[in-house]
Formats: C-alpha cells, sequence, structure tokens
C-alpha cells in the first residue's frame, strides 16, 4: 500500500476505522490486526468504487463487512468474541479510551449481537437511517424499530 | 443528570486521544507466516492421510485375496510419503528471521521444487500404481481359476506366454497414456488441494512487490 493512498485516502478516515475496530474486538493486538486488515482491504479494492457513494460511506461499509469476517472466521477457529456474550471485564481493553464513559459504552455495545453493534455505530456517527438501511441491507423503518431498541438495552447495560 | 448514549459517544471522542490510528505494520509478516502454516499443516494431514489410506489398502488386499497387489501400492504410496517428508523438513530450514518478502520467495521456490519433483515423479508413479493393480489381481488365486476357467471353455482368445494379447495391449495402451498425463494428474491434484493457499499467496507477493517497486 503506497503511503500517499495511507495519508491521502485512509487516514483522513481513520476515526471511522477506528470505532468500528474497537466495537469487534477484545484486544489491543486484535485492534490492530482489524485496523490493518481494513486499511488493506481498502487498498485492494480501491479500484472498484465507483462514486456511486460518499468514499467515507464505502469506508464504512468495507471496514464492517472486513469485522464482521475476521470476527466469523476466528469463531469458527474456536475463539470467543463479545458477540458470545462475554461480560465486559472479560474483555482486556476495557481502557482503550481515556474517557471512562465512553470505555462503559463500548463494553455495552460489545454486548449487543454483531449486527445491532453496526447499527448503533452508524447511528452515533449521525449517519441517516436510510444510509444505515443500505449499509446493512434493510429498510429504514427497521433500522428505527432496531435503534430504538438497542437504545433501551444500552440504557440497561450501563445502568 | 444522566448522559445520552449520543453524548458520551460525541464527548468521549472530543476529549481522548482515541483516534490515534495504530501503525501499520507486520500486516504482510503476519498474513504470510499464516499463510505457509496452513499449509505446513494441510501437507502433513496430506502425508499423514497417505500412509493411512497405504495400511487400508494393505489390509483390505489381504483380505480381498490380492496381496501382491496391496504390498506394491503399499511400497510405492510410502516412497511418496518418504520423499515428501524430507521435502518438507528442508522447508523448515527456510530462516523465518528475514523479510516477508525474502520468506515468501524462499517458499515459492521450495514450492516450485516441490512441485516440479512430485510432477516428474507422477509421470512414473500413475503408470507403476496402475501396473501395479493390473499385475496384482492377475497374479492372485481367484483371478487365475477365473481365468483358467474361461480358457477350459471353447474361446478364440489369442495367448503370447499366457497372456491374452488384447488385454497385454490394452493395458500398455493404458499404462502410456497414464505416463503421459501423470504429470497433468498430479496438478490437477495440487490446484485442487492448495489453489486457494497459491492464489492468496501470489496476492501478497504482488503486494509486496508493488509497495518495493
Amino acid at each position: 500500500m503506497s503511503s500517499d493512498f495511507y495519508t491521502s485516502s485512509i487516514l483522513p478516515y481513520a476515526g471511522i476505522i477506528i470505532k468500528i475496530c474497537r466495537a469487534y474486538t477484545n484486544s489491543q493486538e486484535d485492534f490492530e490486526d482489524y485496523y490493518q486488515e481494513v486499511c488493506l482491504q481498502i487498498w485492494r479494492s480501491k479500484d472498484i468504487f465507483r462514486e456511486e457513494s460518499k468514499w467515507s460511506t464505502w469506508i464504512y461499509r468495507l471496514s464492517l463487512n472486513v469485522c464482521l469476517t475476521l470476527l466469523k472466521k476466528k469463531k469458527n477457529n474456536g475463539q470467543h468474541f463479545a458477540s458470545d456474550h462475554l461480560p465486559a471485564e472479560a474483555t482486556d481493553d476495557s481502557l482503550a479510551f481515556a474517557d471512562e464513559s465512553l470505555n462503559q459504552l463500548y463494553d455495552a455495545i460489545k454486548q449487543l449481537s454483531e449486527v445491532d453493534r453496526a447499527v448503533i455505530l452508524l447511528y452515533l456517527e449521525d449517519k441517516p437511517y436510510q444510509e444505515i438501511a443500505d449499509i446493512i441491507g434493510t429498510s429504514p423503518n427497521n433500522i428505527a424499530v432496531r435503534i430504538t431498541r438497542i437504545k433501551e438495552r444500552l440504557k440497561k447495560i450501563l445502568k | 443528570m444522566e448522559k445520552s448514549i449520543e453524548s458520551i459517544w460525541k464527548e468521549g471522542f472530543l476529549k481522548s486521544d482515541a483516534l490515534v490510528a495504530p501503525k501499520l505494520n507486520n500486516l504482510y509478516t503476519q498474513k504470510s507466516k499464516h499463510i505457509i502454516d496452513k499449509f505446513n499443516r494441510m501437507f502433513k494431514i496430506n502425508l499423514i492421510a497417505l500412509v493411512a489410506f497405504s495400511i487400508f489398502v494393505l489390509i483390505a488386499s489381504f483380505i480381498m485375496g490380492i496381496p501382491y497387489m496391496g504390498i506394491s501400492v503399499f511400497i510405492l504410496l510410502n516412497v511418496i510419503v518418504i520423499i515428501n517428508k524430507k521435502l518438507l523438513d528442508s522447508l523448515q530450514e527456510i530462516d523465518k528471521g528475514v523479510s516477508s518478502y525474502e520468506y515468501l520467495t524462499a517458499f515459492n521456490s521450495w514450492m516450485k521444487k516441490q512441485v516440479s519433483i512430485n510432477k516428474r515423479m507422477s509421470t512414473f508413479i500413475y503408470p507403476i500404481l496402475f501396473l501395479s493393480v493390473v499385475i496384482g489381481i492377475w497374479v492372485s488365486n481367484d483371478f487365475q481359476d477365473f481365468f483358467t476357467a474361461i480358457m477350459a471353455r471353447p474361446n478364440e482368445i489369442y495367448l503370447m506366454n499366457g497372456i491374452p494379447v488384447f488385454w497385454l495391449l490394452g493395458v500398455i495402451l493404458v499404462t502410456c497414456i497414464f505416463a503421459l498425463i501423470g504429470g497433468r494428474i498430479y496438478k490437477w491434484d495440487v490446484n485442487l488441494m492448495y489453489g486457494s493457499l497459491f492464489k492468496k499467496l501470489d496476492e501478497i507477493v504482488a503486494d509486496i512487490e508493488e509497495l518495493r517497486a
């Protein structure tokens, strides 16, 4: 991957990738692996980006796909992840961020199903329901219902 | 007042230095190591399966009364295993301390050497395997009894040294065909087993070469 491409096309959107990768990993090592894999996949598929959507939406979509694929692979290899309903204390990067409330929120998000995690991440990034629905592959109505349900669940976990 | 999840999210990312991207490093080392380890495992399993199959054929041949076939197939398959085990041992000699590109290049040359040796062997192995089966069945008591019974009846079978000529020609023809296509059968077999791994490996080498350019 050329450093030019990384600096100009990936680094400005690194925040998106970090936020998504953090939600699907439980250790710094896994997080770095996922981050690198997402960057590699973005670089590899840059030529098929058709500008039908924004570059940032493309990055969201790719990051989620890569994380879900890696998670599936790891599960198939018999490793446990947060989606297996591990308690938040079982994760070893509960202090990934300096802000304690944010760490707690991430721990709560990690207790959601993989798709719910994707939905809430996109919602928290202020993505419109239509765009979330396009990325997830469902209807905006379904997304609205899901978000209400997820927020209630998160509130319960955070209490 | 209790904060909403939206405000926790926004304020959390504003305050913290959470969005510092990790350095991109070791990616290819990890990926190449993973692929080569996977190949190693598959190759070992393949050799164990060959040994198990040769033992099965040996036992079955004794039960079925065709021991010569079983013994020759057993010996042949185990010769293949021994040669490939030696090749696998030489793979361990590749220095893992070198860069991923050098490691992958060394692995690729080992792979080419391994495929070339096995391809050449296949030119002999398939015909010998076929001949072992045919001769093994021919010399078995059951087949000889069956053949004697056929010859006892009125027939127009032309024999040469007690062997039917057309049968002999058929065996020679099939043996020659196996000798001709043995290498291609091996290549097809290898692609079926390890094709996806080779593809991934080629992609990584291409990526690294692009990076080095």
